[in-house]
């Protein structure tokens, strides 16, 4: 690690203050749980930090006047997994409750985990495969932007040096019929090596596929079968044996998922 | 004060043990549970230092200059070191374990870097940050070299060499030793033999893993010329004795003392370069200097479980008693390592059993390539060598259409009297081997479920021996050693230098104490390891703890007991025979009610010297050492090296998801014969903890390297150790019991018999899931389902991963395979070598 200042903006308006006022390598600092672990190694060495455990409103669960459910920010996967939703937003929660393990699930948080934007996480499925909009607090006021505008294509995201990530905007809870995620992972407490959310539509609106974990960013599947799925996140055949690995993978849970998803 | 020859069992008269065989809670856990424990890296002292490592991070490469100037003017800066400054000034080690001629380790790396993470230059500073920073100052200038990653590459005759400027005696190019074993008449054996089963197979890399870390404080006073080294270590000897010598000072003048040490597993059985570092660090500035090592360096520069390639034969007549075994072995041993070539002798020596095999050929080719350094790691060689010969057994019964249950029946050793010597040397001196093989296979229901198997479910065996201590190769010691002193409080110390790390030595040691002495269990006090206090002693590895140190423990509580009785016949002018000792006093046989406190015997040996018996010699210490009754390895590789063994036998079953090749080993069952067990609750926790690494080297640990030799999973978040979800419901652990007749009070090794058949036993089931033959290491899911879908493309019913991959590259029949690479002029013809000697 390397020496930082260590800053403790009270509002989020402050917070993106600081960003300016310390430059590029301030840093933003949630739960800790990947920025730490960078800092340790100094693969990431930040001048500064700007810490979001004081602003308040950064952090909680509620849902708007539209039916859209808000997740602040700062919202830890601990929290998120106790909230008490309704319809397919249960699903958000069941999420949250199954990943790393406890004491990463204490501390660490959604919004952070959408900015590291590890390609293995399963909330950047998530808000992808639910189309949820990310609103982005900057010096000049708040944008709000769909996942692919969010997500930079070849990984990482497109924010700002002095933007911060504010809320994420689920879909209301009529949006869907039913949303079932699944992952597979080799330990219980490691990042997926493959991950699958299907979302059905009310009406005819279809079923959505969304494949995680394969590609720097996850990826919405026009196809609408395992097999074909596959082939089209990862093409049909051939590359190295994760890859082929993976492609498996996707089938057998695309097909887990659809079953679910259509069996009730 | 050395006692070597064997002991009776029947030298004690009083009945056997109130504690000795009680689950008595550990001395230990009190400071673990409250975070009391002080272990290296909480070692704080006045002026402490702070220094850190520059490491490679290329694998193979020429130095052409290591240039510190600006790293010494940075800030908080106060010495730094590189290869080049001790050139001439220490002394090379690693010849005294390795029986070479010379060492071959270095502080530095001084003209060639041969291992990513090997170290280049070191900085001591105020803080760990500004030594850090200072790291960051220097200046390397390498030249990259083509990296051997491949042991088979790197014994090609064209492959460049390693380590360069070492002539080695047995060895050539980059084989840096070479092994043989011959017993029986192997081709005879081939020629007679109803089945014979031939398959390559190769073995993983597995870190240590301890969560305490490596590393120091050394701390040198300049006025009494001492150092004290404070280390994370299995052996306070092994370093003070390797580091006198390094830094060619007296071996009085170095003090090793250990703080609590948070495991080891074998990964710190021996002297590493930052304990040579610190020490001169502190040396130079009369401080004292913190040396611990970060996750990524233990990866990369402690030392990792050797892995082998085997070309492995097995012989067997029409009834399936196995009648021969040969093999190949190209052992990997990374670029440099203290005891690599020892694992191939005793692991191939010890790895023979439990059967009494009777002819036998083993060529070992002991190989340097451009990865961490390879060591001892729990089982020492023989969970690799097992891998290969019980998942042979399996393909021998199913050859016989014999049932594997039956097949291994059939060969354990059950003799008709003990001690057995086998055809190998071994001398076992009891086992229960045949009734834990069938306790384990029934306890998961071997029969039952063969009758009616389950799709993706598999059933598999293991059988193993693990040696009891042993006396290696290239070292004619087996000893431990003990001191005891009654206090005058009536209190009792034991000073070892055997250091626990999890064995609960205070605990089980207390025990035997307790019981010969028949001091209360609460008042005897283990010393911490200390080489100016403690009595010499080789340390804690091997599972030679309540075998080898208990049984020193054992024979100085005796003499102690007997001065004690000694003082007391005087006083109370009786007969020591008619004298007896229980809770806290010697009292008249017959009468425990009354008698005088030892706290009063042992006043008086130091404070009222005339009431001793005439001639008394005033000392309430005691001191014993037990070296075992063992023998030397043969110039034909056989003899028995362990002073007793542990059998082991194992069933495992086995869940597929022929979705995603996850495997999980649903049920586990262990039977084991561990001899007199000191303590239940402590043997049990080293079975689950023995077979939880077993589990791993199935499952998932493995050191993956890139072609160029950089290591790409050395962290916790990438290296897939086992973690507690991993793990099923172990409560089908079982001692058969079967004391050993040769250690005096029955006891033998716990500590490494679980490891060594889980992953022949997970391996064997994994084939009756599937049909595939795993025959590397680890198992992954990614390597499962792959195979299962090749195969089902195929349409096989049986397949081998990798050997039947589309893009397997190694040789995949037997004629095909290498001829082993022996030179001809290897000294003398061993073959004939009882003609030559
Ligand atoms: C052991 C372990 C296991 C894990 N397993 C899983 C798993 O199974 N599934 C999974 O999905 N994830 C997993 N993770 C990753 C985990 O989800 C993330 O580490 C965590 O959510 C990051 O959130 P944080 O609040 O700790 O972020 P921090 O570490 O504080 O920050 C991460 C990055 O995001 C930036 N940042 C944080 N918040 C904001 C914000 N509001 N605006 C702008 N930038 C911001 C920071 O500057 C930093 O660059 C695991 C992590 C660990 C350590």
């Amino acid at each position: 690690m390397k020496a930082f200042t260590y800053l403790t903006p009270g509002s989020a308006e402050e917070a993106v203050g600081l960003l300016g006022q310390h430059g590029p390598q301030a840093q933003v600092i949630a739960g800790g749980q990947s920025l730490l672990l960078a800092m340790k190694t100094r693969t990431a060495r930040p001048s500064a930090l700007v810490s979001l455990a004081g602003v308040d409103d950064l952090a909680g669960v509620r849902l708007a006047a539209s039916g859209e459910l808000v997740v602040g920010a700062t919202t830890t996967y601990a929290a998120l997994s106790r909230a008490p939703l309704t319809g397919w937003h249960t699903e958000i929660a069941a999420v949250a409750g199954n990943l790393a393990d406890r004491p990463v699930r204490t501390m660490g948080t959604i919004g952070g985990a959408l900015c590291d934007a590890g390609p293995r996480y399963d909330m950047l499925t998530l808000v992808t495969g639910t189309g949820a909009r990310l609103e982005v607090l900057g010096p000049s006021g708040v944008r709000t932007l769909s996942p692919g505008e969010f997500f930079a294509p070849g990984g990482g995201t497109t924010l700002a040096a002095d933007e911060i990530l504010a809320a994420i905007r689920f879909p209301a809870a009529d949006a869907f019929t039913r949303v079932v995620f699944a992952k597979f992972r080799q330990r219980t407490f490691d990042a997926a090596l493959a991950s699958v959310l299907c979302a059905a539509r009310p009406g005819n609106g279809g079923v959505q596929i969304t494949v995680g974990a394969v590609r720097p960013v996850p990826v919405v599947a026009t196809a609408a079968d395992p097999e074909a799925v596959a082939a089209e996140v990862l093409d049909a055949a051939g590359g190295p044996p994760l890859v082929q690995y993976q492609r498996e993978l996707v089938r057998t849970l695309t097909a887990q998922t659809l079953s679910t998803v259509n069996g009730s | 004060m050395t006692q070597t020859p064997h002991r009776p069992a029947e030298h004690t008269t009083r009945p056997r043990g109130r504690l000795v065989g009680q689950s008595v809670p550990r001395k230990e856990d009190l400071a673990l549970l409250t975070g009391t424990a002080r272990f290296i890296d909480d070692i704080k002292l006045p002026g402490m230092v702070y220094a850190k490592i520059l490491r490679s991070e290329v694998a193979h490469a020429r130095i052409r200059s290591v240039e510190v100037a600006a790293a010494r003017k940075m800030p908080g800066v106060l010495d730094v070191l590189c290869g080049a400054d001790l050139v001439g000034k220490v002394k090379p080690w690693g010849d005294m374990m390795q029986d070479l001629l010379v060492g071959d380790h270095t502080p530095f790396a001084v003209d060639k870097v041969l291992y990513e993470g090997q170290e280049l230059a070191a900085v001591a500073a105020q803080t760990k940050y500004q030594a850090l920073d200072a790291l960051e100052a220097i200046e390397l200038d390498l030249e990259e070299l083509p990296a051997y990653v491949d042991p088979e590459e790197a014994i090609k005759p064209d492959a460049a060499l390693i380590q360069e400027g070492i002539t080695y005696e047995f060895g050539d190019g980059n084989i840096f030793d070479r092994y043989k074993l011959r017993v029986g008449d192997i081709e005879a054996a081939e020629a007679e033999a109803a089945a014979v089963v031939r398959q390559r197979f190769s073995t993983n890399r597995q870190a240590g893993a301890a969560l305490d870390p490596h590393g120091c404080v050394a701390s040198f006073d300049s006025f009494t010329r001492e150092l004290t080294v404070y280390s994370s270590t299995q052996s306070i000897y092994m370093v003070r004795d390797v580091l006198a010598d390094v830094l060619q000072i007296p071996r009085n003048k170095v003090r090793v003392i250990v703080p609590e040490v948070g495991a080891g597993f074998g990964s710190k059985a021996q002297i590493f370069p930052y304990e040579v570092i610190a020490s001169i660090f502190s040396m130079r500035l009369g401080r004292p200097v913190h040396l611990v090592l970060g996750r990524k360096e233990i990866f990369q520069s402690g030392t990792a479980r050797n892995s082998q390639i085997r070309y492995a034969e097995l012989m067997c007549d029409r009834d399936g008693h196995i009648t021969g075994y040969r093999d190949y072995t190209v052992h990997n041993c990374g670029a440099m390592s203290v005891w690599g070539n020892q694992v191939l002798h005793i692991g191939t020596n010890v790895g023979m059993l439990p059967y009494a095999i009777p002819n036998i050929r083993v060529d070992g080719n002991i190989v340097h390539t451009n990865t961490a350094p390879g060591g001892a790691l729990r089982g020492f060689g023989i969970p690799q060598f097992i891998w290969v010969k019980e998942q042979l057994v399996d393909m021998a019964a199913a050859e016989l259409g014999l049932d594997p249950l039956e097949m291994r029946a059939r060969n354990v050793i059950r003799p008709e009297s003990f001690p057995f010597r086998t055809p190998m040397g071994q001398v076992i001196d009891s086992t229960t081997v045949y009734d834990c093989l069938h306790k384990s296979a029934a306890a998961i229901g071997w029969t039952e479920t063969k009758a009616n198997p389950v799709p993706y479910e598999g059933l598999g065996l293991a059988v193993s021996m693990k040696y009891t201590s042993c006396r290696h190769p290239s070292f004619d010691t087996d000893l431990s050693a003990v001191r005891l002193r009654l206090e005058t409080d009536g209190t009792v110390t034991i000073y070892s230098s055997d250091v626990t790390h999890g064995q609960a030595h205070a605990t089980m040691l207390a025990q035997i104490v307790a019981d010969g002495l028949g001091v209360g269990f609460e008042k005897i006090t283990l010393a911490r390891p200390d080489s100016v206090t403690s009595p010499f002693g080789l340390g804690t590895y091997a599972s030679r703890g309540a075998a080898v140190l208990g049984t020193a423990c054992r024979l100085a509580t005796e003499r102690l007991r007997e001065k004690v009785l000694a003082i007391a016949a005087h006083v109370l002018e009786a007969n020591a025979d008619d004298l007896d000792i229980g809770d806290d006093r010697v009292f008249v046989k017959g009468l425990p009610d009354s008698g005088l406190y030892l706290e009063i015997l042992a006043s008086l040996a130091a404070y009222r010297t005339h009431q001793l018996p005439p001639g008394f010699e005033p000392t309430m210490e005691a001191i014993a050492t037990y070296d075992t009754p063992t023998e030397r390895e043969g110039p034909d590789g056989t003899g028995n090296l362990s002073v007793t063994y542990s059998a082991a036998a194992h069933a495992a079953r086995v869940r597929v998801d022929p979705g995603t090749g996850l495997i999980r080993v649903v049920d586990y069952a262990m039977a084991h014969d561990t001899g007199v067990v000191i303590n239940p609750l402590v043997v049990e926790g080293q079975h689950q903890g023995g077979f939880l690494m077993g589990l791993g080297m199935v499952l998932g640990e493995d050191y993956v390297y890139d072609d160029e030799g950089h290591l790409t999973n050395a962290s916790f978040k990438d290296y897939l150790a086992p973690t507690s979800t991993d793990v099923p419901e172990l409560t089908k652990i079982y001692e058969l019991p079967a004391p050993s007749l040769t250690i005096p009070g029955g006891q033998k090794g716990a500590g490494e018999s679980g490891t060594g058949p889980v992953p022949a036993a997970v391996g064997n089931a994994v084939f009756d899931a599937t049909g595939v033959r795993f025959t590397s290491l680890p198992i992954t899911p990614q390597q499962m389902l792959l195979a299962l879908r090749e195969k089902d493309r195929r349409g096989l019913a049986t397949f081998r991963y990798p050997d039947d991959m589309p893009g397997f590259t190694g040789p995949r029949e037997p004629q095909d395979w290498p001829e082993p690479l022996l030179p001809d002029d290897m000294g003398f013809d061993w073959d004939n070598f009882e003609d030559e000697l």
